[in-house]
């Protein structure tokens, strides 16, 4: 099963070419899922004949600021999403939620790219990318396509990345102004932990104090992560000052539960899902108090 | 299975090597070339005593096959040591007992060297997180936060 050859591309345009004329390639960025995978000879993982190694291709390393969106490299690290200026001034949220993963030797090799493709449903990015309506840019020999991040996950560990498709730019449509994001995550432990639950928040709060067009998305909630429509619909339209906090946390972990069924996490998940989207708007609620 | 041409320059030393697609950089340090002063301990890049500094990076050797590599600059934990002088975090690390069963310190030094190459004057805090994927199961994180910080405050 892991007699491979070793594939390099040093352009998007050799990458392309092998995906193109071979079958069975797998794509290896970052590594720090599948290398362990590969190693521990994981059963997840699918058979492949070619390991193509994207981790030199310079062109997908950068973060840079076009007229409506932000666009970032599909081989930024989460190290890189931590350092970068442009992050840190229009999606402070990335850099939050990038902060939290692994470990510096995780974050010096991961990539946000790898983070999205791998669809792991504890992915830390994925809340937050989600909720800023992020979009992917798929390229393949013929050509190019879009699709949100909704549409492009599929599943637990699934998208709709097909077999001569690259994953080269995610775009970040500009926050105007009055939107504000939190991320909240609860792991085992602080450092290396395995999102047990997360919550990113986008929203706008208006001249009049009421809330607009809020995005809510937990990690770890559901298969995999998604907006929670019922959620924000019940925030949406409410003054900060007559929002019932204790509701909208009954309301999001029956949304949870409408989803996923009864599972044997149930109990705690639907407690600390409430308490997360409870802390998320009262940091948004004493943000407007202050204005 | 076709073998892969890499050139490294690990602790300063520049060598050609060929290898197998799923050879990982540990594999190469200590299998190949005798460089066992880098540990193997999860493997799934969890604990940190894997840890070598990759063109200025701290990186879990664990999680790089080194046919990515071609090209890098490797420390590891042999290097820091020069013209037989101890790095002052080395000798940091015995004066303030921050070695205990010794199997994490050369990933608690690597981790610290990369810490300190890139940010020579730390807080605690910044220490704590170099050091975040690194663990120590006799425990000794406090003589190891302090080893690092009297260095720093020179």
């Amino acid at each position: 099963m892991y007699n491979y050859d070793f594939l390099t591309a040093l352009k998007i345009e050799d990458a392309l070419y092998y995906l193109d004329r071979l079958e069975k390639v797998k794509i290896l960025a970052g590594g720090t899922d599948l290398i362990v995978n590969i190693h521990k000879k994981s059963s997840r993982l699918p058979h492949f004949d070619y390991l193509l190694d994207i981790s030199n291709i310079e062109e997908l390393k950068f973060i840079a600021l076009k007229k409506q969106f932000l666009e970032i490299g599909s081989l930024i690290t989460h190290t890189q999403l931590i350092e970068d200026t442009l992050i840190a001034k229009y999606f402070p949220i990335l850099k939050f939620a990038a902060q939290t993963i692994g470990s510096p030797q995780i974050r010096n090799r991961g990539t946000i790219g790898g983070n999205i493709v791998n669809a792991s449903p504890a992915a830390d990015l994925l809340p937050p990318l989600i909720a800023l309506k992020a979009r992917v840019e798929l390229v393949s020999p013929g050509g190019k396509r879009e699709l949100t991040l909704t549409e492009f996950l599929s599943g637990p560990y699934q998208t709709k990345l097909q077999e001569n498709e690259l994953l080269t730019t995610i775009k970040i449509p500009l926050l105007n102004e009055g939107y504000l994001a939190n991320f909240q995550k609860i792991g085992r432990r602080k450092s290396l932990a395995i999102a047990r639950l997360s919550l990113a928040l986008v929203t706008r709060i208006d001249s009049e104090n009421i809330f607009q067009d809020s995005r809510i998305v937990p990690g770890s909630a559901t298969p995999y992560p998604q907006s929670f429509p019922v959620t924000e619909g019940a925030v949406n339209g409410k003054r900060t000052t007559d929002l019932n906090l204790e509701e909208i946390g009954e309301i999001i972990a029956k949304e949870m539960i409408s989803i996923t069924g009864k599972r044997w996490s149930t109990p705690y998940k639907s407690k600390a899902l409430s308490a997360l989207v409870i802390r998320a708007l009262k940091e948004f609620i004493s943000k407007a108090g202050t204005k | 299975m076709k073998k892969i041409k890499i050139n490294l320059t690990i602790n300063g030393k520049k060598i050609t090597l060929k290898v197998n697609p799923q050879e990982r950089l540990i594999d190469t340090l200590r299998d190949r070339l005798k460089l066992t002063g880098t540990k193997e301990g999860c493997s799934i890049g969890e604990c940190g005593a894997c840890t070598v500094i990759l063109n200025g990076k701290a990186v879990a050797s664990c999680l790089v096959f080194t046919a990515q590599i071609d090209g890098s600059k490797i420390l590891t934990v042999e290097g820091l040591e020069v013209g037989g002088k101890l790095d002052p975090l080395q000798q940091a690390f015995l004066d303030h007992h921050a070695v205990q069963c010794g199997f994490c310190t050369p990933g608690m030094l690597m981790s610290a060297k990369a810490l300190l190459l890139k940010n020579p004057h730390p807080t605690r805090e910044e220490i704590k997180t170099a050091l975040e994927g690194n663990l120590c199961r006799c425990t000794g994180y406090e003589q190891i936060i302090e080893a690092i910080e009297s260095v720093t405050k020179d």
